[in-house]
């Protein structure tokens, strides 16, 4: 299971679901200049990005993956827009050909003498941050379970879909728990759906990574989400230890009071499917600032 | 295809094979192999298949590399590294790149090599190889594996080698992983250069005593080979890798 060789004829899904509700306009606690949904929306940008570079061979982008970004909050709804409309599963090429815009910044990087040079380079934006409304959690994954079902009667042997929900609070409109776990029984004849959650807090809370049972968890809404994360296959484990995350063998996909340096990895180990390095947009010294 | 060369006292003969993944075309083959027949150098290289022109970064290094006697120690390698890394930059130069071909071009080409020379010594022929990646060279002999390097167990393969990198900023870390060794023949000897996803088949099949895969590969023609390595891969014995394989072959003349 979950090694399903990910090719252009037998491609895989990945679901972005985010929450765009207005508390995500709140910082993260201890840094009151980032509001959490400016940094959910670079790491979403960051996250089609290396998706992009990983499919790219030479000039062409090969379509391995077919990606969705979902935002809920005001509105449930695919966060891509411009030239890829209202659509919400959008093969990876056109991802890569259809970004609202490409902005030019520069980056360091070592000079290969033992230095570092800065270079221009071309940042592509996807998804403008946005937050409003509450939390209708329990909508948004009805939509994905509607978009999941329609690509898994068209690919019903690759490797399966991978949802990542990330999100700050208790859902709005009931308890995920049914939905999650209808999510959680489809699949391909490769396994289950994934289905992994960080839920990222503004509070000083001591945060749960990757929990293998729920004892560690202290209120019902995190048992909620733990009960709808679904285990990490070994490829994914393998990821996780490459980025120094204490995962273990029975390890759920799921994050509790996550800071900024949670998300990164969550969407990190999340996207690594077939046990590719992860791909890592951000540097040690950043990372060690932001935790 | 097949070449064969013919001293006083040894024949050489090699066999080759190049093969796309399954479902892909042979222009999207990543392996590459090269042969100079007359000066007894053989190269396979493997592009990365995530990284930026890899197929053309293979097959450059496999090429250039039985083309340049000068490439054997760790500093000539080195350098020579470099200056194809460089050659393969400015090839690049001119084009207009979209953003994510800009962005994978500015983190280079990366590619499994190795390569062997063999001098056929009177009393007995000597190999040297020289290897970075998971590309690697079998030593066989009457059906037994005398050696394998870089790797020596089927296990040892991972999606993650250290690669030779067109960036020669990457150098510094990458080099220290270059694998430099010799070895002696005796007539009857097979050497076979493989890329990584034979080489790990090879290697499991010494490991479970299933076949002997140095007469196997010498004794099919190419579309039997071929017809093989699609069975095995399709049933998922093999992983659906590229392949590439030489065959070398080292007798005594008989006289």
């Amino acid at each position: 299971m979950y090694s399903a060789q990910i090719t252009r004829a037998n491609p895989t899904c990945i679901v972005l679901l985010i929450d765009q509700s207005g508390s995500m306009s709140d910082p993260f606690s201890g840094d009151s200049a980032r509001k959490k949904s400016d940094f959910v929306a670079e790491a979403v940008n960051h996250t089609l990005h290396d998706l992009v570079i990983r499919c790219t061979k030479t000039e062409e982008v090969r379509n391995y993956y077919h990606v969705a970004v979902v935002g809920y909050g005001r509105n449930v709804g695919t966060c891509f827009s411009g030239e890829l409309g209202a659509r919400y599963l959008v093969p990876i090429s056109e991802v890569a050909d259809y970004p609202l815009q490409v902005k030019s910044t520069y980056k360091r990087v070592s000079d290969g003498a033992g230095g570092w040079v800065e270079i221009p380079v071309r940042y592509p934006v996807w998804i403008h941050p946005m937050s409003d409304g509450k939390t209708p959690m329990c909508e948004a994954l009805a939509k994905v379970k509607e978009v999941l079902e329609r690509w898994l009667l068209e690919h019903p042997r690759g490797f399966p879909p991978t949802v990542l929900h990330l999100t700050d609070g208790e859902s709005s409109d009931g308890d995920p728990n049914e939905i999650g776990q209808q999510i959680m029984s489809m699949g391909t004849d490769d396994g289950a759906v994934l289905l992994f959650n960080c839920h990222i807090s503004s509070r000083r809370s001591a945060k749960i990574e990757y929990p293998t049972d729920e004892r560690a968890l202290a209120d019902g809404f995190a048992r909620s989400l733990f009960h709808i994360s679904s285990r990490l296959p070994s490829n994914f484990l393998s990821a996780a230890a490459q980025l120094g995350v204490n995962a273990m063998e029975g390890s759920r996909g799921f994050v509790f009071n996550g800071d900024p340096s949670s998300i990164v990895q969550f969407y990190e180990i999340g996207t690594s499917l077939t046990g590719m390095t992860p791909y890592r947009w951000m540097d040690d010294a950043s990372r060690s600032e932001m935790a | 295809m097949s070449s064969v060369k013919q001293s006083l006292i040894w024949d050489v003969e090699t066999r080759q094979l190049l093969l796309p993944k399954l479902g892909h075309e042979p222009s999207e083959c990543e392996d590459a192999v090269a042969v100079d027949i007359q000066n007894c150098r053989f190269a396979v290289a493997d592009g990365a298949t995530e990284a930026f022109d890899s197929r053309n970064w293979a097959q450059r290094l496999a090429q250039h590399w039985v083309a340049n006697e000068s490439a054997s120690t760790l500093d000539e390698f080195r350098e020579w590294v470099a200056a194809e890394g460089r050659e393969l930059r400015d090839s690049w130069n001119g084009l207009s790149l979209s953003w994510y071909s800009e962005e994978k071009a500015r983190t280079g080409s990366f590619a499994a090599l190795v390569g062997v020379e063999l001098d056929l010594k009177v009393d007995a022929p000597e190999w040297k190889a020289i290897a970075l990646g998971d590309a690697c060279l079998l030593h066989c002999r009457r059906g037994t594996l005398l050696k394998s390097l870089p790797l020596c167990r089927s296990e040892s393969f991972n999606s993650a080698p250290v690669l030779v990198a067109s960036d020669c900023s990457m150098h510094e870390a990458s080099m220290k992983s270059v694998v430099i060794d010799s070895g002696s023949c005796e007539s009857g000897d097979v050497l076979l250069l493989l890329s990584d996803g034979v080489a790990s088949w090879c290697l499991e099949r010494f490991e479970k005593d299933e076949l002997e895969p140095s007469d196997f590969l010498g004794t099919k023609d190419g579309d039997e080979l071929k017809r093989f390595f699609d069975d095995e891969r399709l049933a998922g014995r093999m992983r659906n890798d590229d392949v590439a394989v030489i065959r070398i072959e080292i007798k005594r003349r008989v006289s």
